[in-house]
């Protein structure tokens, strides 16, 4: 049993890397926590259906269509909204972030309905694995969050474009001062951000039914993710992500299921209260 | 007037605040070094940052070679040959020494100058910087960072070289080091803004100084003639 578990959870953690990653970029470059994430998922998820079910395309096309069609919503956030906030505090983007995650929720209502969707998926029996049950859909996840983990890795260490992220995020002015337009890469880290947050939303609706609250019932869990692995460090956030998801696995061992989802707030609380720059983060002192 | 860098009645300032920078003209000539002294909070690091284009100008010009910055990005000032180096946060502490070098030409494709034999003449200024390859610029000392923030900002082969405050909070040994630089960047070729708080050494290698009070210039000339001032007058005094 607590083998399973753990399994299952390091298979939910690996899900969440994707979107904690994604929050922990924007958060990085743009200086405020998007509070708009998880109806940015739902967003995804719908794309993906649309593509999915009503067009008849196989899972693999629907899911590349749903991160380039989730870029594409991600830019245009910015273009239509925060690039214009640019210049104002994170409380004034964060709530900005607030009100398009309404926008885009309400959207998806007034386009797909309220009724629950689900993807057109074959069900498979699972395999056996040394007394571990093992689904298809938690292989095809797994694999799926490793070999974006790794790109992520390569494109933030080993290019240009990733340098010039971890530029922004690090020093903004001194990053324009050395030739990067601070607005090209601001804008395609979001279409980064968007194309994870897109393929995570595919693997969430792989497993569970497509609804309005789909993305916002992930977004605890995925910023106690990013805050354990300090916000704004990518490796913290994937590292929090797999922490999240074994504590909130392993706690039907000590707590009735219900209160899953309370686990990512209360390690979100004391994260708060004893070591608020994150597990993995820097500690700041501003003066 | 006429210069490398010219700025014509150039005013800036913060959000919605007065000007601090209240209509401040200046032509460096070609070569030179220019250091901006004066009191706290007279405008000096806004009219730099104005300058590199990180405080937008409300009203005024800058011109680099006759050509107009004024309305161009920070980053396309860095194209067109203008170098800066801030105060703090001069170099990206996340960063090794190595990415930090990388990062000061790879976005200067195109720009003349820029390229291995700049690399050569720049780290064999720096030598110290070699053996720093793979650290974090953030657990480098002052002194090195600073020397670092100098091999970036010369490696980009800038016409004007931007300096804010560059000895602060450095020991003696290291700013006299920091001015020695100064004047081996003039041997390149390159002009020279120097904004410094450390009146003794900005005097001693500039070859014009000029004092700003209340975000306007109220006097400049060769060093010697600044030195014989009075500046404890100069720098109570207020413009109207």
């Amino acid at each position: 049993m607590p083998a399973q578990l753990a399994f299952s959870g390091l298979v939910t953690g690996l899900i969440l890397a994707l979107p904690a990653l994604a929050l922990t970029l924007t958060f990085g470059i743009a200086r405020f926590p998007n509070f708009a994430l998880g109806a940015m998922v739902t967003t995804g998820a719908y794309l993906a259906w649309a593509a999915n079910v009503l067009a008849g395309l196989p899972l693999l096309e629907a899911a590349v269509l749903a991160a380039l069609g989730l870029a594409l919503v991600a830019m245009a956030l910015d273009a239509c909204a925060f690039r214009w906030l640019r210049e104002r505090d994170g409380m004034t983007l964060m709530v900005a972030s607030i009100g398009l995650s309404f926008v885009l929720e309400n959207a998806c209502r007034f386009a797909f309905g309220n009724d629950a969707r689900s993807l057109a998926v074959e069900v498979a029996r699972p395999m056996r694995w040394h007394g571990l049950r093992i689904n298809h859909e938690q292989l095809t996840a797994a694999a799926t969050v490793l070999v974006l983990l790794v790109l992520m890795h390569l494109l933030l260490h080993h290019t240009r474009l990733g340098r010039a992220m971890r530029a922004v995020a690090d020093n903004a002015p001194l990053a324009a001062a050395r030739g990067i337009e601070r607005g090209r890469i601001v804008s395609l880290t979001w279409a980064i951000a968007g194309a994870l947050a897109g393929v995570a939303a595919v693997l969430i609706a792989l497993d569970r039914a497509i609804d309005p609250l789909l993305g916002w019932n992930f977004q605890i869990p995925v910023f106690a993710a990013a805050i354990l692995g300090g916000l704004g460090s990518p490796v913290g956030a994937v590292l929090g992500a797999l922490l999240i998801g074994l504590a909130e696995e392993l706690s039907a061992l000590v707590l009735p299921t219900q209160y899953r989802q309370a686990v990512g707030f209360g390690i979100i609380l004391l994260l708060l209260l004893l070591r608020p720059h994150g597990l993995f983060g820097r500690a700041v002192i501003r003066r | 007037m006429s210069g490398l860098l010219e700025a014509t009645d150039l005013r800036s300032g913060y959000g919605r605040a007065d000007d601090t920078v209240r209509g401040i003209s200046l032509a460096l000539a070609p070569g030179s070094i220019t250091a901006v002294i004066g009191p706290n909070g007279s405008g000096k690091s806004s009219f730099i940052k104005t300058l590199a284009g990180l405080l937008p100008a409300r009203a005024g010009r800058i011109r680099l070679a006759g050509q107009d910055l004024t309305t161009l990005s920070p980053a396309r000032r860095c194209l067109a040959g203008i170098a800066y180096v801030p105060q703090e946060g001069n170099v990206f502490r996340g960063m090794t020494v190595r990415e930090n070098l990388a990062l000061a030409t790879e976005f200067l494709r195109g720009r003349a100058g820029v390229g291995p034999e700049r690399e050569g003449t720049v780290l064999a200024m720096f030598p110290d910087l070699g053996q720093a390859w793979a650290k974090l610029a953030g657990n480098l000392s002052g002194g090195q960072r600073q020397m670092l923030a100098f091999a970036c900002a010369l490696l980009a082969a800038p016409d004007m070289l931007l300096l804010d405050e560059p000895s602060a909070g450095l020991s003696p040994r290291f700013v006299a080091e920091v001015m020695a630089t100064v004047q081996r960047v003039r041997q390149l070729g390159i002009t020279v803004l120097l904004v410094e708080q450390n009146v003794r050494a900005a005097l001693g290698i500039a070859d014009r100084v000029v004092v700003l009070v209340g975000g306007r210039l109220v006097a400049e000339g060769p060093p010697a003639e600044i030195a014989a001032a009075d500046l404890g007058a100069l720098f109570l005094s207020r413009v109207a």
